[in-house]
């Protein structure tokens, strides 16, 4: 069924078009749009190689590597990538790596949307003091320079990837309660939140079947943004040394051992910088790109 | 046409409603009295217009009766029980048989949610019947509403025009068998020819379902087709409560005749109406609003009397209450306001407070009408 | 169709010369949805002095037909046909050439003064801006010519009011600024886009006066648009009536009202709520809705909705002719007339 072209012409005329949520005809052609299909491609081809190459094919190990073939260079036979100062390979500790660097991101947003989603549309909606005393909680974390927090927190706890997790999501949940408030109380005086009150709709009722629904393309946008940054937090603690501590792989530690060599090995720092990077940029075209698509403020 | 007096199904009484503006960091910075002591009542199977321009506060009126937010002040007794007493469980109950048709059809739609969901909501909040049952239900009141629920019900509001988005809300609004619809300004943002579809539905449905509706509009002459009697808002007050014909034919206050006078009609040989000598000036702010009568600042009949004291309702024929010192005498034209408002300026004399006590139908004005 | 007398054609060789001249224009826009074919071919003329009302629902085109006009499309928009300013063809000019002509030619007034006043600058300083643009004065004198507009437009105090925000102001006293802004240049045509549909009825009246008196004053043309024919009646002279890109009837006001001949116009004004019918009345409508913009049909654009409708409406689009003197219809079968027999051509 086709939309009715007097909805293209909305510009000033006297219906006002729907502007709750991005919902619209375009919200379903997202798939077809190139600035999000080529980084979304690039990223699941690099979860892929991250996640599952690793066990169809034989990769070397990322650790315990023979000191006989130390620092190769790229392209050597069977290193494509080259080995690093320990005779590891570098190409599997990319992969290896990249899992880490995956995994924690995901974690991170998964934690801030859930944790942190919840807590802002809740406080949001009932509104009052308990809406007051969260979001002045939460203000005390935003204050905190976010490295400086996340250091602080991974120092007390110790390296390990849980601890990492934890660490960038005191930063994440936050960030995304803020979000939620505000879509929330966007959506909560809008005549059709009303009318569910009025409807007689309970209130988690509203919240998870009318807020939710409506809010997701914006938390969604964001949790894509959010990703980015929170691969290069953790390359950042990683390269500082509180993140993943050496040997087990991860691009930022990668870099922090690399960086020792650069004047004579460049590329032992160069390869997981190229895919941090590409990481980072697909993230973030991709968000950008679903915020075009959707409308999302 | 209108219902006896017995079977009164809402009464409002001196409602106030207040909003406190915030200023930067928090600090309040006025109070905004968006209603102030509005009373009225309204009978089972009429319907109410309320009629008022920006600032008149209607739409908070609306808000006000169904308690989102409750008033300030003051009490709406809805089937006889006082909506602000009730527990949240007894107001939920108390809400099935008033619901509430809003202006915009499609922010007042959830954009996520398919026809048939939407109208079904009320349904499932309240666990009526089972699911087979709550289809069957909307089946029949999309019929009702002149949708085909084959061909809409799984459309959502971005596959719809404002005129069916509109019935879709008032499918949903009947979905509970109310006996009350508040509509604020449920055709505002239609088209003419589709405002026209919509009105007639409000009709057919008034007389199939025996509804009863207060219809919030800012159009005098939409009001008057649906309704059974009006009542005009001016800042905050109720300026003229009366039966539709008797309110349209011989106004009493002078804003109501203002307002008539101001409709452009669609007959050029009435031609441009001199709206000079009935309306003068702007809207005064709704923070400051003039003392005693609200709207003495645009009134060409406006005295001293106007400044010092705030005008009671007070009702002057049967069923006809105005809130004016000086209301018209009853052939309200044009002519005779601007012949008056000289009058009114040079007479020192007010009408006796006694007719404070409601009268039949005498007339009293200053002298000189 | 035998050739018939092309409707631009002007026969009023006795009238002084139009201002404006639109003939056959055409707005077609390509969007990612598809193509829109937004306006159809329109033909009209603005003359000098003239109020002329454009009366159409949402989706018919006339918004777009006076962005036409004021050269304000977006990129996405193809105008083919022709708009003459004064014999100066304004399709196909270049943003520099439309610049002098806006503000300075043809003014527009919208409908939402919110938002074509500028929150952060003072209103004497926006008029003083749009003066400045066009006319070589000094800043001075486009503070005193400022004023002088904000006396004529009949804001209290004006010398005061220049340095007051908008926020300060209300609905109708920022349109009056808004009007003031369109006329600082002393244009030729003053377009009136739903000027007064955002404002309360009683302010409406206000400044529908308010531009009547001051085009008898300046001598400005007014193309007032609207879907309100209430407004039509009362302020226009003329009336032109669109549906669905196309103008469907064009006719003096007092003649229109008098006899309508489309149907459409008929449904327009049988939907009206008047003051003076009883109340608990049904409306006669037409049902249905608008058509879809991407598609031209065959026939004539109202086929699917009017109560008169016939086969040959549905085949064939009926031209806009002009059957008698001052009047045009676009209809096989206008009211008023026979119905099966064709008006005359």
């Amino acid at each position: 069924m086709s939309v009715p072209a007097a909805n293209v012409l909305t510009t000033a005329s006297t219906v006002p078009a729907a502007e709750v949520a991005g919902a619209g005809p375009g919200a379903r052609g997202w798939l077809r749009s190139a600035e999000i299909t080529i980084p979304g491609g690039i990223i699941v081809l690099l979860l892929f190689f991250c996640f599952i190459w690793p066990l169809v094919y034989p990769v070397p190990k990322p650790i315990g590597g023979s000191l006989l073939q130390v620092n190769l260079p790229l392209f050597a036979p069977g290193h494509i990538f080259g080995t690093d100062d320990v005779g590891n390979d570098i190409m599997s500790r990319i992969l290896y790596g990249g899992r880490v660097s995956f995994e924690v991101a995901a974690g991170v947003q998964v934690i801030g949307l859930v944790v942190g989603g919840l807590l802002g549309m809740a406080a949001a909606y009932r509104g009052g003091w308990i809406e007051a005393v969260l979001m002045r909680i939460l203000d005390v974390f935003i204050a905190f320079p976010s490295l400086v927090l996340v250091l602080a927190i991974a120092d007390s706890l110790g390296p390990s990837e849980m601890h990492v997790i934890w660490a960038l999501s005191a930063f994440s949940i936050p960030a995304f309660a803020r979000v939620a408030r505000a879509a929330t109380l966007r959506l909560r005086d809008q005549p059709f939140v009303v009318a569910a009150r009025l409807s007689g709709t309970k209130a988690w009722r509203i919240m998870f079947q009318h807020l939710v629904p409506n809010m997701a393309p914006q938390l969604l946008t964001f949790s894509l943004l959010g990703a980015g940054i929170t691969i290069l937090l953790e390359g950042g603690l990683d390269f500082l040394g509180y993140g993943i501590p050496p040997p087990t792989a991860s691009w930022g530690n990668m870099i922090a051992t690399g960086q020792q060599f650069i004047s004579v090995y460049p590329d032992l720092v160069l390869v997981p910088s190229f895919f941090l990077l590409l990481t980072c940029i697909c993230l973030n075209m991709m968000g950008d790109g679903l915020r075009a698509r959707w409308g999302v403020r | 046409m209108t219902a006896t007096g017995d079977d009164v199904l809402l009464q409002v009484r001196n409602v106030v409603q207040e909003f406190v503006l915030r200023d930067y960091g928090g600090a309040k910075g006025g109070v905004l009295q968006a209603v102030a002591d509005v009373s009225f009542d309204l009978h089972v199977g009429e319907t109410l217009g309320i009629v008022g321009e920006t600032g008149s506060g209607k739409s908070t009126l609306a808000r006000c009766i169904i308690q989102a937010p409750p008033p300030k002040h003051g009490e709406v007794i809805f089937q006889g029980q006082n909506l602000a007493r009730l527990s949240r469980s007894a107001l939920k109950a108390a809400r099935r048989n008033m619901q509430m048709v809003f202006q915009d059809p499609f922010t007042s739609l959830d954009p996520r949610w398919s026809v048939t969901r939407l109208v079904e909501e009320p349904l499932v909040a309240y666990g009526e019947g089972s699911r087979e049952q709550r289809r069957a239900r909307v089946h029949e009141l999309l019929d009702l509403v002149g949708l085909d629920p084959v061909r809409y019900g799984g459309r959502h509001t971005w596959e719809l025009s404002g005129g069916q988005c509109q019935r879709v809300a008032v499918a949903r609004a009947l979905a509970l068998e109310p006996k009350l619809i508040l509509c604020d300004e449920p055709v505002s943002s239609l088209d003419v020819l589709v405002q026209a579809q919509v009105l007639n539905l409000f009709e057919k449905l008034r007389e199939d379902l025996g509804l009863s509706y207060l219809f919030i509009a800012h159009d005098l002459a939409l009001v008057k087709q649906v309704s059974d009697r009006v009542a005009v808002m001016y800042l905050g007050k109720l300026c003229e409560v009366g039966p539709v014909r008797s309110l349209y034919n011989a106004p009493l206050h002078p804003y109501t005749l203002a307002l008539l006078n101001s409709i452009p009609s669609p007959d050029p040989t009435v031609g441009r109406r001199d709206t000079a000598t009935v309306i003068s000036g702007e809207l005064p702010s709704p923070l400051d609003p003039p003392s005693g009568c609200r709207f003495r600042t645009r009134c060409p009949r406006a005295a001293d009397l106007c400044a010092a004291e705030v005008p009671e309702l007070r009702a002057l024929a049967d069923g006809h209450l105005v809130a004016c010192h000086f209301p018209l005498t009853g052939n309200g034209t044009a002519a005779a306001a601007a012949s008056t408002a000289a009058a009114a300026a040079s007479t020192a004399t007010e009408p006796t407070k006694t007719a404070s006590a409601s009268t039949a139908a005498a007339s009293i004005g200053p002298a000189g009408d | 169709m035998a050739a018939t007398a092309d409707a631009a054609a002007p026969d009023r060789q006795l009238r002084p010369s139009p201002l404006l001249e639109i003939s056959d224009l055409r707005v077609t826009f390509h969007t990612r949805l598809g193509t829109v074919y937004a306006v159809q071919g329109i033909t009209f003329t603005v003359e000098p002095g003239r109020t002329l009302a454009l009366i159409g629902e949402s989706g018919s085109g006339k918004t777009v037909s006076a962005q036409a006009i004021m050269g304000i499309l977006p990129r996405t928009a193809r105008v083919d046909g022709s708009i003459k300013f004064k014999g100066d063809e304004i399709v196909g000019s270049s943003e520099h050439e439309l610049r002098d002509y806006r503000g300075r030619c043809v003014a527009m007034v919208f409908q939402n003064p919110e938002r074509s006043l500028n929150p952060t600058m003072r209103i004497g300083t926006q008029i003083a801006e749009a003066i400045q643009c066009h006319l070589p004065v000094d800043r001075a004198e486009a503070h005193a010519r400022a004023v002088e507009l904000l006396r004529m437009v009949r804001l209290p105090a004006p010398d005061r009011r220049f340095y007051e925000y908008p926020h300060q102001l209300s609905g109708g006293m920022r349109q009056r600024v808004v009007i003031a802004i369109a006329l600082a240049c002393g244009p030729a045509v003053l377009i009136a886009d739903e000027a007064t549909t955002a404002l309360d009825v009683t302010t409406q009246a206000q400044i529908m006066d308010l531009l009547l008196d001051l085009q008898q004053e300046t001598g400005t043309a007014l193309l007032m648009i609207s879907h309100d024919l209430g407004l039509a009646a009362s302020y226009a002279e003329e009336v032109i009536v669109m549906y669905a890109g196309k103008v469907v009837e064009q006719a003096p006001t007092k003649e229109l009202f008098a006899g309508v001949r489309m149907p459409y116009t008929q449904a327009l004004l049988d939907a009206i709520p008047r003051i003076e019918m009883e109340p608990h009345v049904l409306l006669p409508v037409v049902g249905g809705r608008p058509p879809d913009l991407a598609v031209i049909p065959p026939g004539c654009s109202f086929a699917p909705r009017c109560p008169r409708v016939q086969q040959d409406c549905r085949e064939t689009s009926p031209p806009l002719q002009q059957h008698e003197p001052g009047r045009w219809w676009a209809c096989w079968h206008p009211l008023g007339k026979e119905p099966g027999r064709d008006s005359d051509r």
